[in-house]
Order: C-alpha cells, then structure tokens, then sequence
C-alpha cells in the first residue's frame, strides 16, 4: 500500500501498552491541536497547535541555567520562576539546558515514517492480543493529511486501527479518513447544543452530523461519554445521548468514562487556570446508575474504556 | 469435610477415567470454613526460637564422636525425629511439625551460631523478620553452642578461603552468605519415588546397593558408610511418622467431636502407612509428601526445598480415586488447600544482614504446574489449575506458585494463571519452556530430563530428583566492580583489584569497557574459589544422608550429595546490578567519550564527592524561599527538617521540601551533572537498542566469566541473573555510580531495569529486558513487573496480561512476575502495618508479607515503576 513516508505531523506523545483505549494491547499516538477546549480535557497541552513549553516545578533544582540560555528574557526566576509567553518564541534552548527535565517541550514535528518505527516496537504485542494503534489528541482529523498517510501506512504493516475523536471536522476531512480506521471511538459529550458551546467551545451540529456520515461507512463505533459533575451527568442527559446512539448504525455500545483530576497539574505546567478546581470525582455507585440507565435504553455500556 | 469415603479401602478398578473436557470448570470456587481456620491460628503467633533441634543434635554428637561423619549425621536426624515434640493442630488433615509453635524455627548450630548469640537481644526488637526468644531458649543454646565451637561448616569454609576472596567479600563485591552461614537447600528430591515405593521401598534399594558392591573395591568403605546412614535416616522417617499416628489415635480417644475423631482416626491410619509403604490414595499421597517435605527441612535449614512438579506427580493418584469415586473434587481441593497452609508453617530465623537480603519470612518452597511432560507433550491437567485455586483460596506466600508456559499451554490455564495474578499476591512466577528447555540442553541434560525441569528457590531452574544445583551459591555485585574499574581496581583505599589505568587516563569507551572486563575476570576468579571453599566445607562437615536418599545418583554411586552423589551438579552465582552497570556504561560513552559533556575527570571527581552530597555547603551558599505557592505548613516542615534532623538533610534534601530553591555552590554543578547523567543518556528499559544492546553486553561478560569454572563435586559454575533482594545491600556499599545513582541506594533487581527508569511502559520494558541472553543465564534470570489492578480489570485485562506474557516469551524472555497492587495501598500500608497484615507482595523470587520487611525493602518495592493507566 502507498503512503507518504515523509508527511508531517506535530506529535506531543506515543503511548505504550494502552489497554483502555481499543482492543489489545495498543499504542496510541496524540496528534497536537484541537478545535475544542473541553473545560474538563485531561491534556491541555493538546490543544494548542503548536509546540509549547511546560514547567514541572517539582523537577527544578534551581540552577538558573534557563534564564542564562534564554534569547529574549522571556523567562526569570525572581522570586520565583516564570514564563512570558509573549516573549517566549519556543526555541527550546531552555529545554536542552535543563538537565533536570523541570522544562519541558511538549509537541515535535515527526513525519510519518518516524512515527511508524517508534510503533512497530510493538509489533509483536498488537499481534498476541488483537490489539493495534489509536491515533488520538487533540484532535487526530485536526492533522487530516498526516492522520490519512499514518493510518495508510499502519494498515500497510496490516495493524489494527482505530481513532478517537471529537468528531469535529469537515464532512470531506473525515470520508478522506475512514477507509483506513477499523474502529471508531467517537465522542459525545452533550446533546444540548447550547450547553456542548458552553463547556467546549463549539457547537455539537456538526459532531452528531458526522456521527451519521461514520454510521454510513459500517465501522464499528463506540460512543464514549466522559461524564462530568454537573455538566452532563444526570440520568436525562446520559439517556438523551444513548438514544442518539442508537439511531447510528454501527454503534454497538457506549463508554462512560468518569471524570478524574488525573490532569489537573498539567495546568499548572503550562500557565493555565484549571476551570473545575474543586470539583469531585463521582462515586462508583452513581456511575452505576448512568450505566444502568443506558443499559435500559438497549445499548450495552462499560464503565472506562 | 465427610471422610467416610476418605476411609474406604481401595480397590482396584478398571480405567474408566475421562478427563474433563473443559478445564474452565474448575475455577472459582471458596476456601472451606476449615482453611480459614488453619490461617487464623498460623498467624496468631509471632515466630519464636525454639530449642530442641540443637539440643538433641548436639546430644546425638556428643556420644557419636567416633563414628564416621555421615552416619553422625543419619543417627543426629533420628535422635531428633524419636524424641522431638510432635503437634497435630486444631483442624490439621495434613500433619507434621518442624516446631512446636506455629511458623517457629528451629536452630540449625552445625552450619553457623556465633551470629545467634550476637543477635539473642535484637532479634525480637529488628526491622524485619522478628523472632521472639525466651530466656530459657538463649540459655539452652549458649549451652550447646560450646560443642560447636571451630566445628562448623562455616569455620572451615573461612579457613579454606584466600586472603584476598576475603577481602572482595569485606569489600563489598560479592557474598556467599546464604551458604556461608547455613544449609545449603535449593533441590528438589524425587517425590514420586517416595510416593510409588514408600521409605521401606528406599531402605530395600539401599540394602541391594550394599549387597551388589564389590566389597574388595577401596570405595566400598565409603559406600557402605553413606548407605547404612541412608537406612538409618528411611527407618527415622518412618518412625516419625508413627509417631503422629499414635499422636492422632490419642486425640481422637480424647476428642468428644464425632467428626473431628473420624479425622483423627483417618490421619492415624495414614501416618501408619506412609511413607513407610506407597500412597494407595490421593490423601495419602499428600501426607507421604509433607513428611518428605518436613524432615528435609529438620534435617538441614537449607531453604528452597521446592515440590516442584506437584501436579504431574501427584496427578495419578488423584485421577485414580476421582475415577474409582473414592473422593470428590471438592473433597481434593480442601486437602490441597490444607498442604498449602502447612506449606507456610516452616520458618528459618536468619542474620539480621542476611533479612535484608532474603526479607519477609520468605522459604521458596516453589511449586510449578503446567508445561511439557518428558516425551514434549503438553502437561496441563485439573492438579494443575487446583494448585492455582489453592493459592486462591489460602493468599499465602508459600508455596511459591509458578507456570511453566510455551505455545502449546492452554489459554484457559494461563488466564487461570493471570486471576491469580491480579489478587495481588506477586504469584504465580511465569517461565518460558522455549528458553529453559534449549539452556539446560546446553549444560548437558538430556532432552527428557530437561523437558522435566521445575524450578527451584528464586527462578532457578533444575531438573528435579537428580541435581545437586547449589542454585543460590553467591550474589556478585557487578555495579562494585564498576566502581573499582574508575578507581583502578582501588576500593576503600585498598588495591583489590588488579591496576587497569586511571580513569582519566582512558582515550576511548572500548578501553574503559576492557579494564572493566578484567577486572571481572579477576573477582569472578575470587568468586569460584569462595563458593568452592563452603562447598567443600559442607561435604565434609554436614552431608544429609537423608535428603541424598531421595536424589539420584547417590544410592548407585553411594555418595552423599554434597560429596558429587548427585547426576547433574552445578554451583549457580548471580549477578546483580546489570542495569546500573548498562546505563553507567551508557553515560560514560554517549557524555564523555561521543559528546563530551563531560571530561572524565569532571565525572570522577563529582562520584568521588557522592555529587556533592559528600562536602561542606559553600560559605556562598544560601537559601531562597519562593514564597509564592509556598504554603505554612510546608515552610514549618522544609524549618523542622533543618532544624531537628540538621545532620541529617542536605541542602538537596532542603531543596526538594516545598518550593524552596537552595543555591547549591560548586555543589549545585555537582548535582546538575548527575541530572545530566539520569537524564541525558539512554536508559535501560525503554527499549531504546544503543543501551539495551550495552546491557546485554553486560550480562555476557558476566556470564561468560562464570561458565568457565568447575566445582569439587564434578560439575560446572552456571550463572544467573537474580538478586533474591540482595540489589538493597550490594546498593547500600556501593559509591555513586556514573547512571546518576547516589552512594548507597539500592541497585536494580535481577535484569529489571532500575526503579523508576523505565518509562514507556511494560511493552517497552519487557522488550527491553528480553534483548539480555537468557540462554546463557541457565541458572535463571529474573524480571519484575509492578501493575496498578486498573491496567488488568475485567476479562480483557487478564487477557493483555496474558498476551505480555507471551508477547515477552516469544522474545526469548526466561521468567516474569507481577505485583498487583497500588502505590496507595502500599505507601498506607507501610504507615498503618496493622491494617495489612495480610497484604502479600512479590519481593525478587517470591512473595512475602509487605509488613515484615525491612523498610528500605518496603521503599524499593513502592519505587519500581507502575506500569497503569
């Protein structure tokens, strides 16, 4: 199979041995930039299109060598460490420097062929346990050329694939995409147009249209809810969205995927203000209640990926 | 449990046996109420000392002083099984104790007892692995110690040594301590033998070997020696046993429970029978193993008395009275489940350096199921999954459970294998048919015996009832000889080692690495004649004729063990600290020599300081508080840290409370190039080739130094790669290493990759770790891997877990273990030890109680890596 070895793509990292996110065992390789900002997403530095510098303060030994290799003064440690993204132009000097891994850049422009030789260490794993790749976020169909070629060319080593995605993008983005995935974990976070503006940034008309488009193709898909406290956690609103799913074809169960706080200190790293500071993870037993709630509309349902 | 069929006679039926088509059946099941029971009063006693082995060996010495020592030794076991304390407990199917008190130890003065008297008063007050001891028992031993005095194994061990094996001891380089100072253990005998033809069948085999030699033979005198004690020692088992079943006939006179009498009256009619005669009956079978199991284990306090194949061995006699209705599966499982408490009722009280070594009680009794039978067929039948449920249902640590896997073992076993995993236990240890099978080919067994091996201790793989491995025979502490290598073969200011060049002095990475092959030579040569040194201590000092009973080919050549009796013998040293020395090697050749980051002498001088832990701060150094995040209690905790242990913290301590930013001085470049080296250079585990390629180097020249090398008994050294938990103490002496590790911390375990360096994961990590030999290291390799119970929920969990097996298998990996479990539960259990006393993880080889082991074990184990999502 054809596929453009040297297609480029800006990668913030490659995961091993993931087991929640598809079946096997898979690496699952996020694709950087999105076009939603979820208040809850659990990789910020996912969002932003472009390379971007975190700091890990508990890493810093302190010996100021950053601020010495910086170029344009965007960083000084009086009283304390900071980063001005102003005058930050993202060369990573500060970075290479830093010895103690406290700076770290997060994004890296890989091509394809790159990609393929960190993943095929794996090889042997995605064979003895059905499992393959994921490409994920951000927003994997956001890179829509390098996406298409890095499925192309999983598919050409015979892997399994699947792609977890928002579900934003253009009709054309996406049919230029699925030939190539096997399986599709498509998410779902509100049937309320209004609210899914609110908490994401975008409106879901487009989401639930390409839904439809995805049905049309006969991959299989998962629909996957993360639910959030407040936001989209009442029986009503997780009943609503498992009623959409039924209507598309191909989907033959629903995730919840409960809220966690696992990624709230990567706000921290990156200058950002975490907008659920303070709000609790649910307990088992109410996520129960949601799944039994959708289990009652006929749609098998798992709690976690 | 109803015994009336239990106590049917057996008769002798058709086959009509059909195994179950469905393995799949036999999961799942609960413990009787009978088993808590047995665990509840186990473990409602701290260990103590107990006496009377030592008395009534010494009593025994004392009036066989002019006898041959092998018929001393036969006639010191019988001494002991007439006269010591026999103990049936409340609930026991399976009887015989090794000591009055549950999980008590007896004392063993023929190997090692001055280190007991030095110990008497801390024993009960140590971090780990506590014994209780009366005043009454300290006094009793101080008495029998003075026999002893210049007459053990131990004394004569340190008089044979070079001078110079016993500085690289002192030193730090390697220890050979486990035989050293105790039995020597690590074998498995031919239980099956035992089981067919019973101990009359032994003592009957040993009287044609008398009667058949050639009396005009010079050898003779010697034969006749070891094969009268061998019949001395049969005929004191069998006695043992008749004991208990007077004991049981008593009980049950007494007993005014109708049920528990008809148990006692089964017992006693199985003592009286085995292991005099063969076992007619599954239960009978299993009573005729423990006594072989127990009276090893009085006879010597050698540890890792492993059962081995208990599943093939056993299986016949199970099948029979499952065929013939005699006993029902259920029935079978409460007696295994019974054996597996017993299992846990031995102990062995150890050194207080030694516990840090060999932590939490641990006796390594291994017991494997599953793998191929002789012919390459494959071996998997019902004991096989009911020996995974019995550890299920007891959650104890021993025995040590172990799978042997290749392609043709079922799935339904190895996700049997893989529930087990995920209760926490550490167990069971799975190893790979496809490795163990060619590398024991390769030291010359045949294909049958090797396709029959079992494991012993640790990971040590054997083929049982016909080897005298000495498995566990030294650790050798390659990260040390590393640290002599950069200091010329220099060590706590002494010259050890031969002169390779001054560490600035080298122009090229492949200079380094031949002065660092040279110095392995050497110390591997002070190694060999250290184990060789206690391996003829033992043979002339302490043979078990009794234990050489049941191993050929002892009774044919008439030679104890510990003399060459055995077919196949081996003396197995493990190296430890591989990673370190990998990714030492890895730094010093990418940030020296390729990039040159670094001079040599920048490196050596920041080690020499421990990177700059070791000197004063600077006059210029001073302390910054960043206020900003800093909260009050973090400021009174980084103050009370300074102030109250101010000897203790260094400014790098100081730095890492709250967000207090120290300048260090020359200090702070000191630790900024030990960051370089932690973070600059490749680590081992990552699966990254350059390094791992490096490791595998490693071991190679470790284990091509050892397999040179021949041992008193007729066989060759075999190396290994394990560290039992040896990589705490061979850590705590030795100096800062070029990887970035600190003087002291501990080293990595077996061919693991160094706690915490591995981060990309298992897949990563066991790519990386099957990139070492395995074939090489015969005497067993060992690898860790540490789960969050998340990474393996549901049925697709076990199912991944099973596909890394395989998938680490496939790469020609030898042997991987898993600790289940949350850094959560194990930091909370380290704080509220009351909470979990029952919390079993995997340490090393084996599982032992998180509880008692010493705390630097406890913090190593919270360290490895969690590998979850």
């Amino acid at each position: 199979m054809e596929y453009e070895k040297n297609a480029k793509g800006m990668v913030f990292d490659i995961q091993r041995f993931s087991v929640h996110d598809g079946p096997g065992i898979r690496s699952i390789v996020f694709l950087k930039g999105c076009p939603l900002s979820c208040h809850w997403c659990s990789n910020p530095e996912s969002q932003r299109p472009e390379k971007q510098i975190m700091f890990i303060s508990h890493n810093c030994i302190g010996c100021g060598r950053c601020t010495r290799a910086c170029p344009t003064g965007a960083l000084t440690f009086n009283p304390s460490f900071s980063l001005d993204h102003e005058k930050c132009q993202r060369c990573g000097r500060c970075v290479d420097v830093c010895f103690s891994n406290a700076l770290n850049m997060s994004g890296e422009i890989q091509t394809v062929e790159q990609v393929l030789q960190e993943l095929k260490k794996d090889n042997l794993h995605y064979r003895r346990s059905g499992g393959g790749i994921t490409l994920s976020g951000g927003e994997p169909l956001f890179q829509p050329n390098f996406a298409r070629e890095l499925l192309k060319g999983c598919k050409a080593k015979g892997w399994h694939t699947a792609i977890e995605t928002t579900g934003f993008a253009a009709a054309s983005v996406l049919e230029s995409i699925l030939p190539w995935v096997d399986l599709i974990l498509l998410d779902i976070k509100h049937m309320d147009g209004e609210k899914h503006r609110y908490y994401t940034g975008q409106p879901n008309q487009v989401i639930l249209n390409n839904a439809r488009i995805m049905g049309s193709y006969g991959t299989p898909i998962i629909i996957r809810v993360p639910v959030i406290p407040n936001v989209n956690d009442s029986i009503r609103e997780i009943q609503d969205i498992a009623e959409f799913a039924l209507s598309i074809k191909g989907v033959k169960e629903l995730h919840l995927l409960p809220y966690h706080r696992l990624g709230e200190n990567k706000y921290q790293y990156l200058g950002y203000n975490y907008k659920l500071k303070g709000i609790e993870p649910h307990n088992k037993e109410s996520i129960r209640n949601l799944q039994k709630a959708v289990m009652e509309k006929g749609l098998a349902c798992k709690i976690g990926g | 449990m109803n015994l009336t069929e239990l106590l049917k006679i057996p008769e002798e039926k058709g086959d009509n046996c059909k195994m179950p088509a469905e393995f799949s059946q036999l999961s799942n099941s609960l413990p009787t109420q009978r088993i808590q029971k047995l665990i509840d009063d186990l473990y409602s006693v701290t260990p103590e000392i107990e006496a009377e082995r030592a008395i009534l060996l010494t009593e025994s010495y004392k009036q066989t002083e002019s006898y041959p020592t092998i018929i001393r030794r036969a006639m010191a076991l019988d001494n002991i099984l007439s006269k010591m304390t026999i103990v049936i407990r409340d609930n026991e199917l399976i009887v015989g104790n090794l000591t009055t008190k549950p999980r008590a130890s007896q004392i063993f003065p023929e190997f090692s007892n001055k280190w007991i008297v030095d110990e008497f008063d801390t024993l009960a007050k140590r971090t780990g692995d506590v014994f209780l001891i009366s005043e009454d028992t300290k006094q009793s031993l101080r008495e029998v110690f003075k026999y002893w005095d210049g007459k053990t194994t131990n004394e004569l061990a340190t008089e044979l040594m070079f001078p110079e094996t016993k500085a690289a001891m002192e030193a730090g380089v390697f220890t050979v301590g486990n035989y050293y100072f105790n039995g020597v253990g690590h074998i498995s005998v031919d239980y099956a033998k035992v089981l067919a033809k019973g101990f009359n069948g032994i003592i009957a085999e040993a009287e044609e070997a008398i009667a058949k030699a050639d009396k005009s033979e010079p050898d003779y005198i010697k034969k006749h020696q070891f094969l009268t004690a061998v019949i001395i020692a049969a005929k004191a088992a069998i006695k043992y046993a008749k004991r208990f079943a007077e004991l049981a006939r008593k009980l049950a006179a007494q007993t005014s429970d109708a049920q528990r009498q008809t148990e006692l009256l089964q017992i006693a009619q199985n003592c009286e029978w085995v292991p005099a005669n063969p076992a007619r009956t599954f239960y009978e079978a299993l009573q005729s193993f423990w006594f072989v199991q127990a009276i090893i284990q009085i006879e010597s306090n050698g540890h890792s008395i492993s059962p081995m194949r208990f599943d093939q061995y056993m299986y016949p006699y199970y099948k029979k009275d499952i065929s013939e209705g005699r006993i029902t599966q259920e029935q079978a499982q409460e007696l295994l489940d019974c054996l597996w408490v017993k299992f846990n009722d031995v102990n062995k009280v150890r050194d207080e350096a030694s516990t840090k070594a060999f932590g939490g009680y641990p006796m390594f009794q291994n017991l494997i199921v599953g793998g191929q039978t002789v012919d390459g067929v494959d071996a998997t039948n019902e004991l096989s999954f009911m020996c995974l449920e019995a550890t299920a249902h007891t959650k104890l640590p021993q025995p040590s459970i172990s799978i042997r896997v290749w392609n043709k073992t079922p799935d339904e076993l190895m996700l049997k294998a893989a529930e087990v995993t995920r209760l926490g236990l550490g167990m069971p240890a799975y190893y790979n048919d496809e490795v163990i099978i060619p590398s024991l080919v390769h030291r010359g067994l045949s294909l049958a015996d090797a396709r029959d091996y079992g494991i012993i201790g640790c990971v040590e793989p054997q083929k049982g009832g016909k080897t005298e491995g000495w498995h566990d025979a030294a650790f050798f502490n390659t990260a040390k000889v590393l640290e002599i290598t950069i200091n010329n073969g220099m060590a706590n200011g002494k010259q050890l080692g031969p002169k390779t060049g001054e560490f600035t002095s080298f122009t090229s990475f492949e200079q380094f690495m031949d002065a660092y092959r040279e110095q392995m030579k050497y110390f591997v040569s002070l190694l060999v004649n250290a184990d060789n040194c206690v391996d003829i201590a033992h043979g002339e000092r302490a043979p078990l004729p009794f234990l050489s009973s049941m191993v050929d080919d002892c009774i044919a050549k008439g030679k104890s063990l510990q003399e060459g009796g055995a077919h196949y013998n081996f003396t197995g040293p493990q190296g430890v600290g591989i990673a370190n020395v990998a990714d030492s090697l890895m730094a010093i050749k990418k940030l020296v020599f390729e990039e040159k980051k670094v001079t040599l002498a920048e490196l050596k001088e920041a080690l020499d300081t421990n990177f700059g832990s070791c000197e004063a701060p600077k006059s210029g150094a001073k302390v910054n508080l960043n206020l900003n995040n800093l909260t009050q209690e973090a400021l009174v905790e980084a103050i009370t840290k300074l102030v109250l242990e101010a000897n203790k913290a260094s400014l790098e301590d100081l730095q890492k409370s709250a967000n207090i930013k120290v300048d260090l001085g020359s200090n702070g470049d000191k630790e900024y190039l030990r960051q370089m080296l932690e973070n600059r250079a490749p680590k081992f585990g990552n699966d990254i080739d350059e390094v791992d390629e490096l490791a595998r180097e490693v071991a190679l020249i470790y284990c091509r130094e050892v397999e040179k090398y021949t041992n008193p008994r007729g066989g060759r050294f075999q190396p290994g790669l394990y560290p039992v938990s040896a990589n705490v103490p061979m850590g705590a002496v030795t100096g800062a290493t070029p990887d970035g590790r600190k003087a002291g911390e501990p080293l990595a375990d077996g061919v693991s990759p160094v706690s915490g360096r591995d981060k990309k994961g298992p897949t990563a990590a066991v790519n990386s770790v099957a990139k070492i030999d395995h074939h090489i290291a015969s005497n067993g390799t060992l690898f860790n891997q540490k789960f969050h119970p998340s990474a393996l929920a549901g049925q697709t969990g076990l199912e991944n877990l099973s596909a890394l097996v395989r998938g680490y298998f496939d790469q020609k990996g030898m042997h991987v273990q898993f600790n289940v479990v949350s850094r959560e539960t194990l930091i909370d259990a380290q704080k509220n030890p009351d909470k979990y006393k029952n919390l079993v993880v995997r340490v090393a080889g084996y599982s032992a109680h998180f509880t008692s082991l010493d705390k630097s074990i406890q913090d190593d184990i919270i360290k490895r890596t969690e590998h979850s999502l």
